[in-house]
């Protein structure tokens, strides 16, 4: 099998190469003959041996590790829709054909919509594709509703590509996420298809629909039910526990992921598989989800204290009154601060530095939710704000780091 | 003695190492010396082709000063004097014809001044074992160091260390070469593997002890002077090796260039990896002996910072190992993606990574992913023991060209093995041993 593949694409290499009729296309044949066999260049500089690790499988381990996030949110979004109908229990295999239908062509549109950006950019340019693209096109469609266009998909994902990553030089280079500059685009341009009520589900809608939308649903997502400041029938309230048991929300399926929510992102228990998952392979930094977690909940305990000890007034808003375990597994955060706050490119790279960048994602994604009223989830813009930050903090940590040793070289 | 456990670093455990005590060879027909290997020194020969020579015969001299001698390690005459680029001189051969000895007159180091310590170690050859931090160049021949570290340490995958080369019969020549040091710096510092049974290294005065323990760089000297003695103030720190020590009190002792080196031939290209006792800049193929069919890399040196040669040429001055490496690289179906069980890789993404310690692995000279922007997914700081460098930071300005801000950041901190090893875990696959020498160039350019 590996000689016979090894033989065509030994075969046709000479019209890829230098001076072949098809070098334009060099980066697509490079990327696929690096897509099934590990390259045999030998080293030439520097360190004759080398690891056997490359970015592919740097890339590659990051979806795995999004796998349980991929497949609650899948089932979540054929239960979801069900549930809107009315069906108490639905079954598990109705729950995934229905949820796949909705789930899978947005995958495929992102793949290949940023993957002919991507291309297209790879042979203007002439560099190797950079398999960070596949990460990119896997975390942008889950963080979208199941509802979303298509075509809407696709602008969004080739505008995070060029603008997100392309234009600044490829992955390694970008000051943003590129994931999360494709959704922030969609998230702005079209703001009715991605916020408010009643988006998040298929209820009614599509292929294997069950019949309308039952009485009394309102599709409303934890959070902005919680931010609501009232009951889910209409009764004035300030405790978003309260508020959030009246439609249904418990800890426990919030944080299993059975909620109204973007496709992958609902359940904080997958992202969290994920998180051990990426820590234990070391691919992404245990400081930033940790120091992100502690971040959200230092923040949200301070104000349920303002709240306790009566240091606000009684018209507070009912977020204030959210605990911070109830903040853990809501919205985004979970899976924000797993696959999104931890790009490596965008985010701090000393060690202190990527402690204080987490924190500051976790707190200022508390504020946002707490605090202002136009949007209930601010774990968008708490990273792609800390994302053009995360430089600065670093330059403090290096100048810090430089100025110990300058003094350590001084004294005999 | 004070203890420096090195937490960062790595071991990589490639397959092919020797074991058991020196073979002893016969003489090879044909030495070399290779002068394009001492860094820094403009050769000028004191022989041509078809003179004869002793051993102890100087055959070339520094352009900048002709004090710096080097000497024959055999009685022969120069067979052949081979040119590479721009005519620098690659190969100077001599054919041997048997063992007699130009010798100097003996100086008991301990009684001796400084002034003729100094040009004794330069007349005779040993010069040449001292490299200054930073840059490790060859020490001008009037530079007066702030300290000097000898190193009786090995860390480098595969490469022999004291118990191979240091012979516990030449302690007495040591301590010379130690009191001769003593007459050169104000401070000699001495490091040895941490609670070392060395016969050679126990008991020895006039110098500070120092326990060296951990994962590769651990037993670099490089790092170790970083560790014990920094170079101050624009000042300069020397290292150099105990063998060599030993020898410089030898020659300076007897006033009889020995000529003779403990060799290692290690790599699982050597049909039997062994140590071996012979002449000075032996032929690779008489140090191999036996190797394998197929292409072959021959390293002088370890496979992280030596550098490949042809297979017809001789042993390096300074490199007491040569590295035999399979120079075929196998692709594989799928490797990005399948668990991979059998492959052994300092990142946690193999199983082996967790389960492989101790363990050999048969490595191949591949580079295994394509070459990509730097990805700080934080791996580099975990083989970087010299402190306060954030070789992320370090190697993106020398990228960018800005001295001022390397410089600072610890361009002429940190290690040539720090940074292959870098190079070595890389999974964007940088060259930041290719990238540190330019860095070093660069200032020593805009230095002169």
């Amino acid at each position: 099998m590996k000689k016979f593949i090894e033989s065509q694409f030994d075969a046709q290499r000479h019209l890829f190469e230098e001076g072949g009729k098809l070098h334009w296309a060099w980066p697509l044949f490079e990327g696929q003959e690096t897509f099934f066999l590990t390259p045999r260049h030998k080293t030439k500089h520097g360190a004759h041996v080398r690891d056997r690790m490359d970015m592919k499988r740097l890339m590659i381990f990051v979806l795995y590790a999004l796998a349980p996030a991929i497949l609650m949110g899948w089932y979540n979004i054929g239960y979801q829709g069900y549930l809107a109908e009315g069906v108490a229990s639905p079954g598990v295999v109705d729950c995934m054909l229905r949820g796949g239908i909705a789930m899978i062509p947005v995958i495929i549109t992102s793949y290949t919509a940023g993957g002919i950006a991507e291309l297209i950019f790879c042979i203007v340019r002439k560099h190797e594709i950079n398999e960070g693209f596949l990460v990119t096109a896997m975390l942008y469609p889950l963080t979208l509703p199941p509802t979303i266009p298509l075509w809407m998909a696709a602008i969004g994902i080739i505008f995070g590509v060029v603008i997100g990553k392309e234009v600044f030089g490829g992955v390694g280079m970008n000051i943003l996420n590129p994931a999360l500059t494709a959704r922030a685009f969609v998230f702005f341009t079209y703001p009715a298809v991605i916020s408010g009520a009643s988006i998040w589900d298929l209820g009614g809608k599509g292929l294997l629909s069950s019949g309308p939308v039952a009485d009394g649903y309102t599709g409303a997502t934890p959070l902005l039910a919680a931010s609501s400041g009232a009951l889910v029938d209409g009764t004035a309230s300030q405790n978003a526990t309260e508020i959030l048991h009246s439609y249904g929300f418990e800890w426990s399926n919030m944080a299993l992921g059975l909620i109204p929510g973007s496709m992958g992102e609902v359940s904080a228990i997958g992202a969290a598989l994920g998180a051990v998952f990426l820590i234990a392979t070391g691919i992404a930094s245990w400081r930033i989800m940790f120091s992100a977690v502690a971040g959200l909940m230092a923040t949200s305990a301070i104000f349920n204290a303002l709240v306790i000890y009566g240091l606000v007034g009684p018209d507070h808003g009912s977020m204030m009154t959210l605990p911070p375990h109830y903040h853990l597994v809501m919205g985004g955060f979970m899976f924000g601060a797993v696959f999104m706050a931890t790009d490596p490119c965008s985010s701090a790279v000393t060690d202190i530095g990527r402690l204080i960048y987490g924190f500051l994602i976790g707190v200022l994604c508390a504020l946002v939710r707490v605090v202002n009223p136009a949007y209930p989830e601010g774990m968008m813009l708490a990273i792609l704000f800390m994302n053009v930050f995360a430089p600065l903090i670093d330059y403090f940590i290096v100048k810090q780091t430089t100025r110990r040793r300058a003094a350590r070289m001084a004294t005999a | 003695m004070p203890d420096h456990v090195v937490r960062k670093g790595l071991d990589i455990p490639i397959a092919g190492g020797a074991s058991g005590p020196p073979a002893v060879l016969e003489a090879p027909a044909t030495v070399a010396y290779s002068p394009v290997e001492f860094k820094g020194i403009v050769p000028r020969l004191s022989v041509r082709e078809g003179d004869t020579v002793k051993r102890g015969t100087p055959l070339f001299h520094a352009k900048a000063h002709h004090g710096m001698q080097f000497l024959s390690p055999v009685e022969g005459t120069v067979k052949e004097i081979r040119r590479g680029h721009r005519r620098v001189i690659t190969d100077l051969v001599i054919e041997r014809t048997g063992d007699g000895v130009h010798t100097y007159p003996p100086i008991d180091p301990a009684s001796a001044d400084a002034d003729t310590i100094r040009a004794a170690l330069l007349e005779r050859g040993q010069w040449a074992a001292f490299r200054t931090r930073p840059l490790d160049n060859i020490p001008r021949f009037d530079a007066v160091p702030q300290a000097i570290l000898v190193c009786a340490t090995e860390s480098g995958p595969l490469m022999p260390g004291a118990d191979v080369l240091l012979d516990p019969a030449d302690k007495e020549f040591l301590q010379a070469g130690l009191a001769a040091l003593a007459k050169l710096a104000p401070q000699v510092h001495l490091a040895v593997p941490k609670g070392t049974t060395h016969p050679a290294l126990q008991g020895l005065s006039g110098v500070q002890v120092h326990g060296f323990s951990g994962p590769h760089p651990s037993g670099d000297p490089s790092l170790q002077v970083n560790l014990v003695c920094p170079p101050k103030a624009g000042g300069q720190v020397w290292y150099c090796r105990a063998w060599d020590v030993a020898e410089m009190g030898r020659v300076l002792k007897t006033g009889e260039f020995p000529g003779q080196r403990v060799y290692a031939a290690v790599g699982v290209g050597c049909a039997q990896p062994r140590f071996v006792k012979t002449t000075m800049g032996a032929p690779l193929a008489h140090v191999v002996g036996a190797h394998g069919e197929g292409p072959m890399r021959w390293i002088r040196g370890s496979v992280l910072t030596g550098e490949a040669v042809g297979a017809e040429r001789w042993m390096s001055h300074f490199a007491r190992a040569v590295h035999v490496l399979p120079d075929e690289v196998e692709s594989e179906l799928l490797g990005w993606a399948l668990p991979m069980f059998g492959t052994w890789s300092f990142h946690k993404t193999f199983l082996k990574a967790f389960t492989g310690a101790g363990a050999k692995v048969d490595m191949r000279p591949g580079i295994f992913g394509g070459e990509r922007a730097i990805v700080p997914i934080g791996v580099y700081g975990k083989v970087v023991a010299t402190p306060d460098v954030l070789p992320e930071f370090l190697f993106k300005s020398i990228v960018a060209n800005d001295l001022e801000e390397a410089i600072q950041l610890g361009l002429l901190d940190i290690t040539a093995e720090e940074a292959a090893l870098c190079t070595y875990i890389c999974p964007s696959k940088v060259e930041f041993d290719v990238l540190l020498k330019k860095g070093l160039e660069l200032y020593e350019k805009e230095a002169s």
